[in-house]
């Protein structure tokens, strides 16, 4: 139960006040003695998907110049399912072109963001975004963000009724404000004062406050956990039945933020709660989201998220709540199994016959650089595939839908921009995932996103010293406790503490089912080597066939209390 | 000294002209200067203007005259109340300084004096005026000084009395790398005498190393005044004079110790960049300690930095005149090396007329001779602004078998001048540091990154714990207003800006809040809003009402705060009517296109035509509400 004594944050009353999203933006937005919003409307803007940031790596300097911070946002587009024509992604190319800094960064949730766009640019980049046919809004904010599905599965069929439940929510969920339009694509303003606009206005599914906290949905086919679904607030899982889509296991209350030194925030994988047919995905998934609207804690954002609420009231108590507003209850789950949680890189054929080429690209920054033109390569692919791109859920692309004869032609480009690094890197890279961190990130406390090669390339030597060169292992590394690589299901999760310092995580499964454990607190380089070094020597010497690294950890004892999961199901 | 006297340039014949410097050529300085007074006392009526003009080149340069007491005057029957009346016109205090000594000798002499800016000579009485003396600076592009325009409207309008009685002379300042050279003083002495006035000493014309020839003038105007006007009854004068002298003067003459000419040694305390990395300008904020000066400024006041040339450009003049550095050039009677002199006196970066001119017959250069001679005024202007001297001598160096010795080089090269800067701060917040706002000034057209010599010199060669040589410039004409309750329109591009950071700061300190509006150019917003953090600050905490930019560069078509004027027409006429004061701080082009905007804001929005606008505009300068430090 949320308190209703305690006080609501100050964000609440910034939703409150906002008018379905407007609160002064157009205000900040003409305001030309800085690149800033008004501190509300900063809160109020990742509705719209958009994030004000600065260069941390010029604050210091410019803080002595006597010039505000390098004030500039970060916008993210949805791609709901990670699908994307050729041509959005020109569009997208052009756009980071014109008004970003240049490159396009894939996350962890399949979607795009774009880095360094100014003030007077926002409106610009996001209508022309909305020309692409991708949107931003609710990219960020407390609402429903975008949906995840595991972007390759072998049967095409399955993949595409899926899709179309994961687009269906999607859709189903999205804001209904027009405050979107009216600012961003110059919709002509809802008629009258704030008040009528306020009539006429509504969000059925969120209200006028929308919800407490970030609210995160995923599918995954088994027996691929790509998407992590054990991450999220609520997933659906796919349950097939000779080769048929029968339904869906639902797991809700997975989550991985947390915050150095308060126990009361944690990682929480989801529970399977139970099992809807497809046609229920929509009721069960607005019943789950009101329960989180009506419950969740608006007092205390660090404990806002679904996976709270659920701890604060237990599962007899969610099913009740389920069953009143869903008015039917779940049937019982039915089993599956995962095998992996990272991407299936290279070409992969699916029963359909077409053609898929899974391409690695690190930290999903795609970027022209020297010996790897990746930006343009992808570019020049756009131009002529005839299928969709795919982003997934480790930051990397998939090529998809390339007919036999096609194949040559990609594989040329492929390996003329450097993209072939799928069938030359180490299985330890290829299964490696970074967070953004610096210079953009503003909550980061370590190097991130430009720090993770370096070290994989450390590890890597050790690694082949110990003949573990083919080994695969997922390493992942935030530069802070919010996890936003997820890596507390990592094998090795690294999480940022202060600068040169990080959190070593051991132990979680190969397939996403279990958690790591923190194993060394605030290590430096020097220590997180040698400290696998050892690990990796053991590892070597001693282990099973076919046994993973997390499993190993967990069988000699050197990581416990890793919370299993997945179990459930088998 | 007479031989700037020929047949061809005054009204002599040879003959005369022969005998005159054969009688007067061993006359020294002083008795010349006393002589020419006597004489022009003498004389009935204005001397012929030709030989004002010559006389007053042969004047320039003469010595501080041992005043003659009162006594030594033998034929005066001085009528009652006559009085030497002294204005000044000046923006930069420099006229002031001298209009000031000169009363105070005027007073040691036992005259009756009275030191009057020309702002607040009211036309009308110049009718009763008798003798005067007049100090007027030249700005803008020849303009006279704001202080002096009623005047000039006056002079030049319909309304305008005759002024037989009125005997009266001028000292002219300028500074020869401009244009029009010392045109306001000029025009003031054609306006005066074209309405019957004489002149009783002739004009002198100041290049900006005035003082040597200022104190010439002051000598013969107090030869003449000593012999024609009733020395005052003894002790009682002094306060009587002083009433008028304090009464006029808005500032409070400063710890006179520091002077340009004795400045003071402030230490560097802080040089930092303030444009973002990639900005196309190099602006930086100084912190100066005054401590131990005594020196106090009131915002709006200007700095003068004196600022030696950079070695790398002497060595690299030198050698292009193949000079040793170390050759020996006498000036005013002590032997310096001409590395020394070209280092700390004289002019490199700024070139004149006389200098191009000179160095062409030095170097005998006849490309260089020609060209130049065929330039119009304009085209000389130009050729100025875009070369310094080692351009010149690079572009046009020494004909075959020319030498130029360390003298000559010294004398075509103008005494090197100090600059100035507006203050940046209150005392009420810094105490006894002075704050600058520098721009490094690349030099326009030329082909290497040549600099400004005093911009360079602050912002690339200085650094905390280092001493540069300063003087106070105050500029009562661009304060805060007395009633701290008037609306402030505080306009400016680039560096512009610098005195309203002194003027926020002040009335922060004092706890006074004016409505004021901020409105500021330049050409990005990301990396050259000077001082932004603080506007913003401001802004928050309510002391500064609007921030209004106008960043050139943000967009695909220019934008500049004349532009942000005319939007905000409206706004801007409320104020004024709301009694604003409107203050302009930048840019000589920009003060222009500043006043045609407000002119055409008037226009729009008080349905005016463009005379009465003009009008408008002309009697909000008269009610000092409009004010412009421009540069
Ligand atoms: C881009 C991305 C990481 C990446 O390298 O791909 C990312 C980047 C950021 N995340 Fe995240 N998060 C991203 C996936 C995640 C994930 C993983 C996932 O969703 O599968 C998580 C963990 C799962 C979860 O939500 O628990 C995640 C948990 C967070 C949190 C912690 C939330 C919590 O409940 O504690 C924050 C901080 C917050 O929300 O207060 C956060 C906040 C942020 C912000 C917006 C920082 C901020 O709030 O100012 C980061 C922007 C950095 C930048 O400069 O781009 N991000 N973030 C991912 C974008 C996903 C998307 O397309 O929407
Ligand atoms: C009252 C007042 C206040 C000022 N306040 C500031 C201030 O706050 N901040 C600030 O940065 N500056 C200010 N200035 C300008 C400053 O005084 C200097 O003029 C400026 O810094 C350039 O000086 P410099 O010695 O660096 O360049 P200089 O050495 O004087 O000239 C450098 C170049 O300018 C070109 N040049 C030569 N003659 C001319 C000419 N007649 N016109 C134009 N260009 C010419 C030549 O190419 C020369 O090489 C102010 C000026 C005044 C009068
Ligand atoms: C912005 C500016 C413009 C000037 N324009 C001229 C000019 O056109 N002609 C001229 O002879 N002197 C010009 N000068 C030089 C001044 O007249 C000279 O510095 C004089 O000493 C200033 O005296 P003051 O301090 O009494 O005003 C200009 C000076 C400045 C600062
Ligand atoms: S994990 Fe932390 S540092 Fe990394 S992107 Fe997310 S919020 Fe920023």
């Amino acid at each position: 139960m949320s308190d209703e004594k305690l006080a609501l944050t100050p964000v609440e009353g910034i939703k409150a006040r906002s008018n379905y999203l407007r609160g002064t933006l157009l205000q900040s937005l003409a305001d030309g003695a800085t690149g800033a919003l008004a501190e509300d409307d900063t809160h109020v803007s990742k509705f719209h998907g958009f994030y004000q940031q600065d260069d941390r790596d010029y604050r210091e300097e410019r803080r002595r110049q006597m010039l505000e911070p390098d004030h500039q946002f970060m916008i993210r587009a949805r791609v709901p399912g990670g699908i994307c024509t050729p041509v959005q992604w020109l569009a997208l190319d052009a756009i980071a072109q014109k008004w970003a800094n240049g490159t396009i960064r894939l996350t962890t949730r399949q979607a795009f963001q774009l880095h360094g766009v100014i003030k007077r640019n926002l409106q610009p980049v996001i209508s022309a975004i909305n020309d692409s046919l991708l949107d931003t809004i609710a990219a960020c904010g407390d609402v429903n963000r975008n949906v995840m599905c595991t972007p390759l599965p072998e049967s095409s069929p399955i993949h595409r009724q899926v899709c179309v439940d994961a687009q269906a929510v999607s859709r189903h969920l999205t804001p209904h404000t027009t405050a979107y339009h009216e600012i961003w694509l110059g919709k002509k303003r809802v008629a009258g004062t704030a008040d009528t606009a306020l009539a006429e206005d509504h969000e059925p599914i969120y209200g006028a406050t929308y919800l407490p906290r970030k609210f995160k949905m995923s599918f995954a086919i088994p027996p691929r956990n790509d998407v992590d679904v054990y991450a999220h607030d609520l997933n659906f899982i796919a349950i097939v039945e000779d080769n048929l889509l029968s339904g869906y296991n639902v797991a809700v209350g997975g989550g991985m933020g947390a915050t150095h030194g308060d126990p009361a925030t944690y990682p929480r994988l989801a529970d399977v709660i139970g099992f809807c047919t497809p046609d229920q995905v929509l009721s069960v998934s607005e019943a789950i989201i009101t329960i989180q609207r009506d419950h969740g804690d608006r007092t205390e954002r660090k404990h806002a998220r679904l996976k709270y609420t659920l701890d604060d009231h237990g599962l007899d108590w969610l099913h009740t709540q389920f069953e009143a507003r869903a008015g039917f209850r779940l049937a019982p789950q039915r089993p599956f199994s995962f095998t992996h949680n990272g991407d299936r890189l290279g070409w992969q054929q699916t029963s359909d016959g077409l053609w898929h080429l899974g391409l690695f690209i690190q930290n999903g920054r795609v970027a022209d650089l020297a010996g790897a033109t990746q930006l343009s390569g992808l570019r020049e692919i756009a131009r002529i595939l005839q299928g969709e791109f795919r982003l997934t859920p480790n930051q990397n692309v998939v090529i998809s839908g390339i007919a036999d004869r096609d194949r040559a032609a990609i594989d040329a480009l492929v390996e003329q921009h450097g993209l072939d690094s799928w069938n030359r890197l180490s299985p330890l890279r290829l299964h490696s995932m970074a967070c953004v961190g610096f210079p953009t990130c503003g909550l980061s406390m370590a190097e991130s996103e430009r720090y993770l090669p370096e070290l994989v390339g450390q590890l890597e030597s050790l690694m082949a010293a110990h003949g573990l060169a083919e080994q695969a292992i997922t390493i992942r590394m935030t530069g802070c406790p919010n996890g936003c690589a997820r890596p507390y299901l990592a094998e090795i999760g690294l999480v940022g503490k202060g600068p040169g310092l990080y959190n070593l995580h051991l132990g979680a499964a190969f397939n996403g089912t279990r958690l790591n454990t923190l194993y060394r607190e605030s290590v430096h380089e020097g220590d997180i080597l040698s400290v696998l070094d050892g690990l990796f020597a053991m590892f070597a010497t001693t282990r099973n066939d076919g046994e993973t690294f997390g499993d190993f950890l967990h069988r000699t004892g050197v990581v416990t209390a890793g919370t299993e999961q997945g179990k459930i199901g088998q | 000294m007479f031989n700037a006297l020929r047949a061809d340039n005054s009204p002599f014949t040879q003959p005369q002209i022969d005998s005159l410097q054969q009688s007067l050529g061993n006359l020294d300085e002083s008795q010349s200067a006393w002589l020419s007074g006597f004489i022009a006392g003498r004389l009935a009526g204005p001397p012929s203007r030709s030989l004002g003009h010559s006389l007053g080149h042969s004047l320039a340069g003469a010595a501080q005259l041992p005043l003659p007491v009162a006594a030594a005057n033998p034929n005066s029957a001085p009528a009652e109340g006559e009085r030497l009346q002294v204005f000044f016109a000046s923006q930069t205090g420099n006229g002031e300084g001298i209009a000031q000594s000169l009363a105070a000798d005027a007073e040691r002499a036992g005259l009756v004096v009275e030191l009057k800016s020309l702002a607040v000579l009211r036309p009308a009485s110049l009718k009763k005026l008798e003798y005067a003396a007049f100090v007027i600076s030249t700005h803008g592009e020849g303009d006279p000084p704001d202080d002096a325009l009623e005047l000039f409207e006056y002079l030049q309008g319909p309304r305008a009395a005759q002024l037989g009685q009125l005997r009266f002379c001028v000292l002219a300042l300028g500074d020869r790398s401009y244009g029009k050279f010392c045109e306001a003083g000029r025009k003031l002495e054609h306006l005066l005498l074209a309405r019957g006035a004489s002149v009783f000493a002739p004009r002198v014309e100041c290049d900006i190393d005035y003082e040597q020839p200022a104190t010439g003038w002051s000598a013969s105007v107090l030869s003449f005044a000593v012999a024609n006007l009733a020395p005052g009854s003894g002790q009682v004068l002094p306060k009587l004079a002083l009433a008028p002298l304090a009464a006029h003067l808005s500032v409070v003459p400063q710890a006179a110790r520091w002077s340009r000419a004795r400045p003071f040694s402030a230490a560097v305390e802080r040089v930092q960049k303030i444009t973002g990395l990639d900005s196309d300008k190099d602006v930086f904020h100084l912190e100066l300690s005054l401590e131990g000066s005594g020196i106090t400024y009131e915002p709006g006041d200007a700095l003068g930095v004196w600022a030696p040339n950079a070695h790398e450009l002497v060595d690299e003049v030198l050698r292009a005149l193949d000079i040793a550095a170390d050759a020996a050039v006498v000036l005013d009677d002590h032997r310096h090396t001409i590395h020394e002199v070209l280092i700390r006196k004289r002019e490199l970066t700024r070139l004149s007329q006389e200098t191009v001119q000179g160095y062409a017959e030095l170097a005998q250069n006849r490309e260089l001779g020609n060209h130049f001679a065929q330039l119009d005024d304009e085209q000389r202007r130009d050729f100025i602004e875009q070369r310094q001297f080692v351009d010149l001598v690079t572009d046009f160096p020494l004909a075959a078998g020319i030498r130029v010795s360390a003298s000559e080089l010294a004398s075509v090269l103008r005494p090197l001048a100090p600059r100035s800067y507006s203050i940046a701060s209150s005392q009420a917040s810094v105490d006894e540091q002075v704050h600058l706002t520098v721009a490094t000034l690349y030099a326009p057209g030329s082909s290497k990154k040549r600099t400004g010599v005093a911009s360079s010199f602050l912002n690339q060669h200085l650094a905390a714990g280092d001493e540069v040589h300063v003087f106070l410039e105050p500029n009562h004409r661009f304060r805060l207003p007395e009633d701290r309750t008037t609306p402030l329109i505080l306009i400016s591009a680039g560096t512009g800006i610098a005195p309203y950071r002194g003027f926020l700061q002040q009335l922060q300190a004092e706890g006074s809040s004016p409505a004021t509006w901020l409105i500021f150019g330049n050409p990005h917003l990301r990396t050259d809003f000077l001082y932004q953090r603080e506007w913003l600050e401001l802004r928050k905490s309510g002391l500064l009402d609007h921030i209004d930019c106008a960043f050139s560069r943000d967009q695909n078509e220019k934008r500049y705060v004349q532009h942000v004027l005319r939007e905000q027409g409206a706004r801007l006429n409320q104020w004024l009517e709301q009694g604003a004061r409107l203050y302009i701080c930048g840019g000589l082009g920009m003060g222009r296109e500043v006043e045609l905007a407000l002119r055409d804001v008037l226009c729009s929005e008080r349905g005016l035509d463009t005379g009465q606008a003009a009008e408008c505009v002309a009697e909000l300068r008269r009610q000092g509400r409009l004010l412009k430090d421009l540069y």
